[in-house]
């Protein structure tokens, strides 16, 4: 019981990760950002490349900021131009990205899954008795905490955070500020992406590498994002590692239903509160 | 930017026999000799039974998206749905065909009735995304639910019954087949088309147009997205169940959000504002992709290219390009 | 009995108290206006009157009967319509689509795939009938984006009309509209006030305007009720004066 919690707290982890880049690009560029997924891929094995060369630490930092180099001309060249138009086609044109950055990242590293090899001390179990508690998964819980702490400290007291959030209350007003708001929604793009390279890596580390790594984990990130509440950050945290937990428990007791019951999830709260868990009235509508 | 109704009312004059009526005259001639000119010019029937089935799904699916604007990434989920139907009803219940037709698209109409409630009251990005979730659902029960959909494998073990009229058994071989398509294609065309000239679909697009003015009409907007998108899901559904009589197959990639887009990137492809740019994007589609997938292994690569392209450079169709130069 | 009546009304957002005891009668029949400096809060009375949002404090009453937490879709069926600052039409649509859709759905259509030649011909009537009212019949198959915002404002109180209101609320009908746009849309105003006897309520910046049309005149500042009479009286009011500091009134009155 408490084993398969965990486990599912270590998805659920992965989820929230891709939910809270996601939610963030939603939020102040009003884009579904469909390659997230692949975004989250390309992190994983950028890492794997440079792991020889700099260690698991070394591409942790470096892989996802490479990343969000990519991400950075795919905002500037391909979506900013769609900016103002109706979000069917940034939706479309991340899809196609999606189709595209999937083929690339199979040509350049095979279609066949890869181990991504974690340092020693970090793959062993600490304790005999909670044998589930590797190094990593602690890791993992460890860089999460820290990075989304970052990130919500950013968002509070930095300049551009405090830009950020006010940009997603109210886009029009900031402009007429004389913030340049291409500027900021860049950032945002590139912040978003980062938080997916670096999902990329550690669910790498946990789930090894396929080209597809980020397919099964983009569906879930947009349940979060329904489940906390379309606009609230927190909520998508909140929303990922719930429904990781209920899809770890599922999966001990109930496997067949271990995907569609976070669906189920999803259902109850849209029909018991239509907005989400967090979610505010009247956010991109 | 063109109007997005097509008719006249009829108190007011009828307008002459002009371009558009002439298309269409030979588009419908056109199709009804498929299976004499395609393999003439190297194609095969059944290619041509898959543009329908596309374009009907597309159909289906731009009632919700071109006319109500309700912008559905999900609609995957109700073709699976009608393919599952389908093959499920000819296994297990009888091998008829029109039955196994009826039964795949009530069941995909009726996930279509009850998904609705749940995005209807929401517009945009928000509604793409919870439809988009939705449809995933599906996929996930066809794959995890082994013992009655054959899980990742698909479902097999049906095929296309024979059609018995009148006492008479007969074999659908592909041309026959195709008109079986081309009949209830057309049968669907002219629902559509019936529905966009009633105050049904004037409703619609003014929802489109602008909810809050029809809003404060008093006008319940939640259940007129509803019921488009429960039409919507009963057109692709019938598109589903015909696609798995036409493989004898239906497989969980009838449900993959891969297959929700492609139906939305042929809708913008040929024009999500005319009537017949659904059918046209459908042309396009399937031939790209059976010419790519034939010549190159990265046909991935080439289909996402296109969906970038036609974002960025053609965003109003190819219909909606040809109707803007005409007016210009 | 008065058609609309207000009842010690405020509205606060938060910490703002943008409205503040407001009591007001507005009899069958009348024109009335609603004036009053920036922020005076002429809108958000629009909104408490229309169902936008209830009311914080007091009561609303139309026809009698309370209708403070009535929602906007009921208000529509008791003869209230507005229109709005923003203009709102169907965009993309021609002017005959955009007053046909309101007829359409006035008369319940909008869930029908089909209707018989008498229905669609009595659909054809009204629209008719609302395209002369209006004036706007000879620009029928002109797209309504494409037109000018004077035009588009009078399809909006078009299909307004498709409700046969008993009130209609308009917000601002003349604002950002040229000389004969301005001219236009007064006339619009007073024809539908005298011929079809309905119940108007507006709010407007152009003092000419106000004085020219309307029966009785409501002036708010600062979100409280400051003066109520005709124009003679209003003109004359020093608290008016003071509030508009003077000078606006006494030019456009004299």
């Amino acid at each position: 019981m408490l084993y398969s919690a965990f486990n599912g707290l270590v998805v659920g982890i992965f989820y929230a990760l891709m939910a809270l880049g996601l939610s963030l690009i939603l939020g102040l560029n009003g884009v579904i950002n469909f390659a997230h997924g692949t975004f989250m891929a390309l992190g994983g094995y950028l890492a794997f490349t440079l792991e020889p060369y700099i260690g698991f630490w070394g591409g942790l930092v470096v892989a996802p900021l490479l990343a969000v180099v990519v991400g950075l001309a795919v905002e500037r060249f391909l979506i900013r131009p769609l900016y103002g138009r109706d979000p069917l086609f940034s939706l479309l044109l991340t899809f196609g990205l999606a189709m595209i950055m999937q083929d690339v990242i199979r040509t350049i590293w095979g279609s066949i899954g890869q181990p991504f090899a974690l340092p020693n001390y970090l793959n062993s179990p600490l304790s005999s008795s909670m044998f589930f508690l590797t190094g990593f998964r602690l890791v993992v819980i460890a860089i999460t905490v820290l990075v989304t702490g970052a990130l919500f400290a950013v968002l509070r007291y930095s300049r551009i955070g405090i830009r950020i959030r006010a940009g997603n209350a109210d886009l029009e007003t900031i402009s007429s500020l004389g913030v340049n708001i291409f500027f900021l929604r860049a950032a945002n793009f590139g912040i978003g992406i980062f938080l997916a390279g670096v999902a990329g890596i550690l669910a790498a580390g946990q789930l090894g590498l396929s080209p597809t790594i980020g397919d099964s984990l983009i569906m879930p990130a947009f349940v979060a994002i329904i489940v906390g509440g379309v606009g609230s950050l927190m909520g998508s945290v909140l929303g990922g590692l719930i429904i990781g937990i209920a899809s770890g428990l599922t999966a001990a007791f109930f496997p067949v239903a271990q995907e569609v019951v976070i669906y189920v999830i999803m259902a109850v709260v849209l029909v018991i509160r239509p907005r989400g868990l967090l979610g505010q009235e009247g956010l991109f509508e | 930017m063109s109007s997005a109704l097509e008719t006249r009312p009829s108190s007011r004059p009828a307008p002459s026999i002009g371009g558009r009526e002439i298309s269409a005259a030979i588009i419908w001639l056109a199709l009804l000799f498929v299976p004499i000119w395609l393999p003439a010019i190297g194609g095969f029937t059944d290619l041509a039974s898959r543009v329908l089935i596309y374009a009907m799904a597309a159909t289906g699916l731009n009632l919700l998206l071109g006319y109500t604007g309700g912008l559905s990434f999900g609609h995957a989920a109700y073709f699976g749905l009608g393919a599952y139907g389908t093959g499920l009803f000819i296994i297990h219940v009888i091998p008829s065909m029109p039955l196994a037709l009826i039964a795949g698209t009530l069941l995909g109409g009726i996930g279509g009735i009850l998904v609705g409630p749940m995005v209807m009251k929401r517009k945009g990005i928000y509604f793409s995304m919870i439809t988009i979730a939705f449809g995933q659902m599906f996929y996930f029960l066809a794959v995890r639910w082994n013992t009655v959909t054959g899980g990742e494998d698909g479902l097999t073990g049906f095929s296309r019954v024979p059609l018995h009229l009148a006492g008479e058994s007969i074999k659908l071989g592909p041309a026959r087949f195709y008109y079986v398509v081309l009949a209830l294609f057309a049968a669907v065309m002219l629902v559509v088309w019936q529905i966009l000239r009633s105050p049904m679909g004037h409703a619609f697009v003014a929802t489109r147009e602008n909810t809050t003015r029809l809003r404060f009409l008093g006008v319940a907007v939640d259940k007129q997205i509803w019921v488009a998108f429960a039409i919507s899901a009963f057109i692709t559904a019938l598109a589903g169940s015909l696609n798995a009589m036409l493989t004898a197959f239906a497989s969980p990639d009838d449900l993959q959000w891969q297959l929700s887009g492609s139906f939305v990137v042929i809708c913008v492809l040929g024009g999500m504002r005319s009537f017949w740019g659904p059918f046209l994007g459908a042309v396009i589609y399937i031939a790209a992709q059976d010419y790519l997938s034939s010549v190159t292994q990265n046909w991935m690569s080439y289909i996402g290219l296109i969906f970038v392209l036609s974002v960025l450079f053609f965003p109003q169709g190819l219909l909606g390009f040809i109707k803007g130069r005409g007016r210009s | 009995m008065s058609l609309l009546k207000l009842e010690h009304v405020g509205r606060r957002f938060g910490a703002l108290q943008a409205l503040k005891d407001i009591s007001l009668a507005v009899e069958p029949g009348e024109l009335r206006a609603v004036i009053g400096p920036n922020g005076a809060g002429k809108t958000t009375l629009f909104n408490l009157i229309s169902g936008f949002f209830p009311p914080t404090e007091g009561q609303i009453l139309f026809d009698g009967q309370p209708i403070t937490a009535v929602s906007p879709n009921d208000l529509v069926r008791r003869g209230i319509i507005r229109t709005f600052q923003i203009t709102q039409v169907f965009l993309s649509l021609s002017v005959y689509e955009n007053v046909r859709v309101a007829v359409e759905t006035a008369m319940g259509l909008q869930l029908r795939p089909w209707i018989s030649r008498a229905t669609r011909a009595k659909v054809d009537e009204k629209v008719d009938e609302l395209l002369h009212v209006t004036r706007i019949a000879d620009k029928a198959d002109r797209i309504v984006g494409e037109m000018s915002h004077g035009d588009q404002r009078v399809v909006e109180i078009g299909i307004a009309l498709s409700r046969h209101p008993r009130l209609l609320l308009l917000d601002e009908p003349t604002a950002g509209m040229g000389d004969e746009e301005t001219h236009h849309m007064t006339d619009l105003i007073r024809r539908l006030n005298k011929d079809q006897g309905i119940t108007m309520l507006f709010v407007e910046h152009d003092m000419a305007i106000v004085f020219g049309i309307a029966d009785r005149i409501t002036v708010l500042d600062n979100g409280t009720f400051l003066a109520e009479g005709t124009a003679a009286e209003i003109s004359a009011n020093p608290r008016v004066q003071s509030a508009y500091l003077g000078t606006a009134i006494e030019e456009t009155a004299a």
